[in-house]
């Protein structure tokens, strides 16, 4: 499924309002939470500045809501303010009523960075997996810290950044490459795909490629977001710049669907 | 059997508090974002830490409904409040300090946190005897006590007998003796340099020897401020660079500004430095040129105003602050009333007095019962006034600056005081802003917490 917006604010308050439903309707409670995976990027900003306001606005709790993260940088303490970690709380998690003992991210301090992995993959078993994971992509298509080359079927673990992630990232550092990190810790493109449902947002023409690669062409670990293709439930969100680079035919065809579907009363709810 | 039911209080608790839903006050804006404080602390604390590192669940989360997280007021100059003058010693001392904690308490509610207990011109004896209950009291870090003195504020009695405004001028002295003078006056005791209960000393820069007194009290951390003075700008000047840091209550007690000679005021103006060659008073002729002063670094001072509507009239306390926006610090000069005759007047913090004789009362207030006094503190009604002066261009965050960061910093406190950075003192006063149907901005006091305890909440 790919839904399309005309403007980035409507994207983001679609997968907003979405999730809110999952959330609601899975009515999570102690002992059976709702597990999300989340990104962090420009593109989900927006999300998360929705997901608060609803928060505010009293129609979303994250009391059992327990949250997975998809990377984090190797050697950046988690007060950094250019670490995953406080993006996370700046965003979203000093905002809701989400438990601290409830919220997972990747450690990169770890001393052994391979058994915090191993660790990270077990958690995520023992809560039965991931039920929606959240993510966004790189203009390479890339998704978490999964650069184009990375296996489809791989797991949690320490990456080389490619140069141009780290050139991408130094704007977070005062514009200095040698800040930026180039080691990260991230999900594979397999423990994305494990997530029961995988909704992505994509907002922005410099965009646009990775998009047309995704879904328009063959499963490619150079575009590791093609494996969504094999998901059972994937859903992608873009706004209308994202499109740029699409065949008419398709933004036609994904524009008709939602009109069809909305018309029987279906939506785009995951059936369950 | 039944099941064991835990009470609460068995549980672990970490006196942490959380404030939601608020607008923070961050330098000269209000920030969307929460206060995490510890009540077994009394500081505020770096929230994200306490969620990613110590996985800390707060013990109380308190939703503000968007109302407005400013540290708590500093007051600078109070001479006495709720029926309580600093100045006056009672027949019997235990009842100085029933009194003081009686006003400890009821000044906390109106959102004044800290404060300088202010005695006006005295005799020795006053000094000596109340200076010791008026020193710091924050080192037991106790919520229950309620607003803290950050230290007396010795307002004379070295000031110009011209400019005494009510204080009486047999009190009035001259340092003649240099510190020697201070000394005989509050007591040795009370300026040895490390124990000082004094905080700040206002006193005339231009009587004899007030320029070598004021260095010496600089060295002993104690605060001259100018105030009650005649001072030329020059003489004002020579204070300054003397190493007074502030001016007590500008406007009032001193010189009016003229525009030949705008003797205290103009201490708000350009660098003396680059006016060296431009000016030559008294004289009708052009003045020769002189060279600049070796390069002196000029810090305007601080500046205590009255923005009661009545002390200082609006326009004027606008001008100022656009002269000088980071040094201005509201205060509210509450009246002493020993030197009036027999009668009915209104006191600060909503309430009235009744005096007769040397015999002070505390008249019922006309509010509604349960409140106090009307829960409107004095500072916070100067602050009101103030935000309705200043032009939109002035943001209630800077407003709020005046009794809070600018007063820390003038004292030498700021990051325990006056701000709300994690690890300073947990002082909050939460606001409620609105606006009435004359256009009239308002700000109440919905709450306050003192050293992370809450010790006020009011019904707005
Ligand atoms: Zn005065």
């Amino acid at each position: 499924r790919v839904i399309i917006r005309q403007e980035p604010e409507a994207a983001s308050k679609y997968i907003a309002e979405y999730v809110v439903d999952r959330i609601k309707s899975f009515a999570p409670r102690p002992g059976q939470p709702f597990v999300l995976g989340l990104p962090t990027g420009s593109s989900p900003v927006l999300v998360y500045r929705h997901l608060v306001r609803k928060h505010k606005a009293g129609e979303i709790s994250f009391k059992n809501v327990v949250t997975f993260n998809m990377d984090e940088y190797v050697g950046l303490p988690p007060s950094h303010p250019s670490s995953y970690h406080s993006f996370m709380w700046e965003h979203l998690f000093s905002h809701v009523d989400i438990s601290p003992s409830n919220v997972n991210l990747l450690n990169g301090m770890a001393e052994d960075l391979e058994e915090e992995c191993e660790r990270y993959e077990a958690k995520i078993r023992e809560y039965g997996g991931i039920e929606l994971f959240l993510g966004g992509i790189g203009p390479d298509g890339h998704i978490a810290f999964n650069e184009p080359g990375s296996s489809l079927q791989s797991r949690t673990r320490v990456k080389t950044l490619a140069y141009d992630t780290v050139l991408a990232n130094k704007r977070f550092f005062g514009d200095d490459v040698s800040q930026v990190p180039n080691m990260a810790l991230t999900v594979g493109v397999q423990t994305v795909m494990d997530a029961r449902e995988v909704v992505i947002i994509i907002i922005g023409a410099h965009k646009a490629l990775a998009l047309q690669k995704c879904i328009e062409e063959g499963t490619n670990h150079m575009w590791t977001l093609s494996s969504l293709q094999l998901h059972p439930h994937p859903l992608i969100v873009v706004d209308e710049d994202a499109t740029l680079e699409l065949k008419v035919k398709t933004v036609k065809y994904f524009k008709s669907i939602e009109t069809v579907a909305k018309s029987c009363g279906m939506g785009q709810k995951m059936p369950k | 059997m039944p099941a064991q039911v835990l009470p609460s209080e068995s549980y672990a608790k970490n006196g942490v508090v959380k404030l939601t839903n608020c607008r923070v006050v961050r330098s000269d804006r209000l920030v969307e974002e929460d206060i995490w404080m510890s009540s077994q602390t009394g500081k505020i604390l770096n929230g994200q830490r306490e969620f990613f590192d110590s996985r800390t669940e707060p013990d109380e989360t308190v939703d503000l409904g968007g109302r407005i997280v400013c540290p708590g007021f500093i007051e600078t100059q109070l001479n006495g409040a709720f029926g309580f003058d600093f100045s006056v010693v009672p027949e019997n001392l235990s009842d100085y300090s029933k009194g003081l904690a009686h006003v400890n308490n009821l000044l906390a509610k109106t959102g004044v946190t800290s404060y300088l207990p202010t005695v006006t011109s005295q005799p020795a004896r006053v000094y000596q005897t109340v200076l010791p209950f008026l020193g710091p009291s924050g080192a037991l870090r106790s919520p229950s006590i309620g607003a803290e003195s950050l230290g007396a504020h010795c307002e004379g009695p070295f000031i110009s007998p011209k400019r005494n405004g009510i204080h009486f001028l047999s009190n009035i002295l001259d340092p003649a003796s240099g510190i020697s003078s201070l000394e005989s006056c509050y007591g040795t005791d009370n300026l040895q340099a490390s124990t000082t209960p004094i905080k700040v000393i206002t006193l005339a820069p231009e009587l004899p020897n007030a320029v070598p007194v004021i260095e010496e009290l600089s060295a002993r951390g104690i605060i001259p401020s100018i105030g009650h003075t005649d001072a030329t700008y020059e003489e004002a000047l020579a204070g300054i660079n003397a190493g007074a840091k502030t001016v007590t209550h500008l406007f009032n007690a001193m010189r009016p500004l003229h525009h030949r000679n705008p003797g205290v005021f103009g201490l708000l103006g350009t660098a003396p430095s680059a006016l060296a060659h431009s000016i030559d008073l008294g004289s009708d002729t052009p003045s020769a040129h002189h060279d600049p002063p070796a390069h002196e670094t000029y810090t305007k001072p601080y500046f205590g105003i009255i923005t009661d509507g009545i002390h200082v009239h609006p326009s004027v306390a606008t001008l100022a602050y656009s002269f000088h926006p980071d040094g201005m610090i509201i205060v509210t000069d509450a009246m002493p009333f020993q030197t009036y005759p027999d009668g009915l007047y209104p006191a600060p913090y909503g309430s009235h007095i009744r005096k007769s004789g040397n015999v002070l009362t505390l008249e019922e207030s006309s509010r509604p019962a349960g409140r106090l006094a009307g829960s409107s503190s004095s500072l916070i009604e100067c602050v009101e006034n103030f935000w309705n002066w200043v032009g939109p261009e002035v943001s209630l965050a800077r407003v709020l600056a005046t009794v809070t960061s600018t007063p820390a910093k003038m004292l030498g406190c700021y990051g325990a005081k006056g701000c709300l950075e994690p690890g300073a003192d947990a002082d909050v006063v939460v606001l409620k802003g609105g606006l009435e149907r004359s256009g009239r901005k308002t700000l109440r006091v919905a709450e306050v917490w003192k050293f992370g305890a809450r010790v006020h909440k009011g019904d707005v």
